[in-house]
């Protein structure tokens, strides 16, 4: 099977160009742990939950990783440095013909870098992996003038309804960050289908994740390769008040639609006491880029 | 009985906006950080229009009662085309505005397929082909022979095809409706 064999040798060339990429730039690799004590916060990610040591009678919950994020920002608060990692990440209840359970993902740290030099960062990675097709660059609100006509900043939660139910859409949902989203897949994505590479950045506030809010928007990016989602970035928070104060918000958000709910992680809580440095960060999923790109 | 977006499949009919409506094609969005979504393209089985709609996963549509049986065609009064059910004997009738392209196709006797909603018929899909006779078109060139040209014919239906110029009045031809092209003589 000389296709089978090509394939794997393609995606052997893929990681070793990666690694060039980051090695070249003194950025470097690190491996954190998978098997974490709390789960995400996230509230549309879900934790896979994994129990050990059962026949030492020594039972312990872990975790696993759903992205290397938090462990990675330890290391960088304990001055690290730039730093890369490439793993796989596990996620409960992903399903369909892009998503599973289990992917590749390569996450990478950048200190005193912005969000617009990190996604030029990430520009560079793609010329360097052979990819020199055109790059598009658009704020998520130029987004939503140019391709619906809809100014996403400064509509609320009922005027957004509005818009929904005129697109004849259910719109039944709880938080406004929610129905941008669901305005943004049916109205926005497929638009991107033919756009080589484009990056989507200053997300609105209510969708910051971990990013730097700035008035109505959060320093956060997204990269589309022809429609598909690639990529999500942010200009880091740097205080543990910031973190647990985002943590606390997206716990709220789950018990509220009765997800399972996990303690927060008080050790990466206190390390980051002392602080993240300025710095962006992005994580990539491997398999995704390898196949939109066709590397 | 309704269909929750994890049962959606091609080919599937649903009730949308109230009319009945067939998958065309069913994606899966998840945004990294947001909940699962459903883009769906519909093709609405009266209008013939295609719309897009995404669903948050877990919705649910109400099935359409529809069904795709095998007629045969009996015969037009002018405002209705009449069709039976060769089973059942059973006759339906629609106007032209339900008949859509199988106007330029249908001949008496002709079978072809009547979607039904609710036991109504909603619309006709001709066969993919059909034989038609050429009742109109100018003579061929003489010594044409490979079909390199082509000229406008009329046929017993009304509908107008390209065919090669050694075509002639009387020939019976294969045409394809789906594109409306001529693909052989019969």
């Amino acid at each position: 099977m000389p296709n089978f064999k090509e394939k794997l040798i393609r995606y052997q060339y893929l990681i070793r160009n990666i690694r060039d990429f980051f090695y070249s730039h003194n950025v470097v690799e690190v491996v954190t742990p998978s098997l974490l004590v709390a789960p995400t916060t996230d509230v549309y990610i879900d934790s896979i939950e994994v129990s050990v040591n059962h026949a030492l009678s020594k039972s312990t919950k872990f975790y696993l990783h759903t992205s290397p994020e938090l462990e990675m920002k330890r290391l960088l608060s304990k001055g690290s440095g730039d730093i890369f990692q490439i793993c796989q990440v596990f996620r409960d209840n992903e399903h369909g013909h892009i998503n599973s359970n289990e992917f590749t993902m390569l996450e990478f740290y950048r200190v005193g870098f912005d969000m617009h030099q990190l996604i030029d960062d990430i520009k560079a990675l793609l010329i360097s992996l052979g990819n020199d097709d055109p790059v598009k660059e658009i704020s998520y609100a130029e987004a939503f003038y140019e391709y619906a006509e809809i100014d996403i900043l400064n509509s609320d939660f009922e005027g957004l309804k509005n818009i929904l139910e005129s697109h004849g859409l259910n719109s039944d949902y709880e938080w406004i960050e929610d129905i941008q989203m669901v305005l943004f897949v049916h109205l926005i994505e497929p638009k991107l289908k033919t756009i080589p590479v484009c990056f989507i950045y200053d997300f609105p506030k209510q969708q910051a994740a971990l990013a730097q809010i700035d008035g109505l928007v959060a320093h956060r990016f997204e990269m589309y390769i022809k429609g598909t989602e690639i990529a999500n970035g942010y200009q880091e928070i740097q205080t543990s008040k910031e973190y647990r104060d985002r943590f606390e918000t997206e716990l709220g958000k789950r018990k509220s639609l009765s997800k399972s709910i996990g303690s927060l992680d008080d050790d990466f809580l206190d390390d980051l006491k002392v602080g993240l440095p300025s710095c962006s960060g992005v994580a990539i999923g491997i398999d995704r880029l390898f196949t939109s790109l066709s590397l | 009985m309704n269909y929750s977006t994890s049962q959606f499949k091609n080919g599937m009919k649903l009730m949308l906006d109230g009319n009945p409506c067939s998958i065309v094609n069913n994606e899966i969005v998840k945004p990294g950080k947001g909940q699962a979504f459903n883009r769906v393209k519909f093709k609405d089985l009266i209008t013939g229009k295609t719309l897009e709609k995404t669903f948050k996963s877990g919705e649910s549509l109400e099935a359409a009662d529809v069904m795709e049986l095998e007629m045969q065609y009996l015969y037009s009064d002018g405002e209705k085309w009449h069709f039976m059910e060769p089973g059942s004997f059973e006759q339906f009738d629609l106007g032209e505005e339900s008949m859509g392209t199988a106007l330029n196709y249908l001949v008496e006797q002709d079978n072809c397929v009547v979607t039904l909603w609710n036991n109504n018929p909603i619309s006709v899909s001709p066969p993919n082909h059909v034989t038609l006779e050429v009742i109109d078109t100018d003579p061929g060139l003489k010594g044409d022979t490979a079909g390199t040209g082509g000229k406008p014919a009329t046929l017993n239906t009304g509908v107008v095809v390209q065919v090669p110029l050694f075509v002639a009045i009387g020939d019976r031809v294969k045409v394809d409706t789906r594109t409306n092209e001529y693909t052989g003589r019969a």
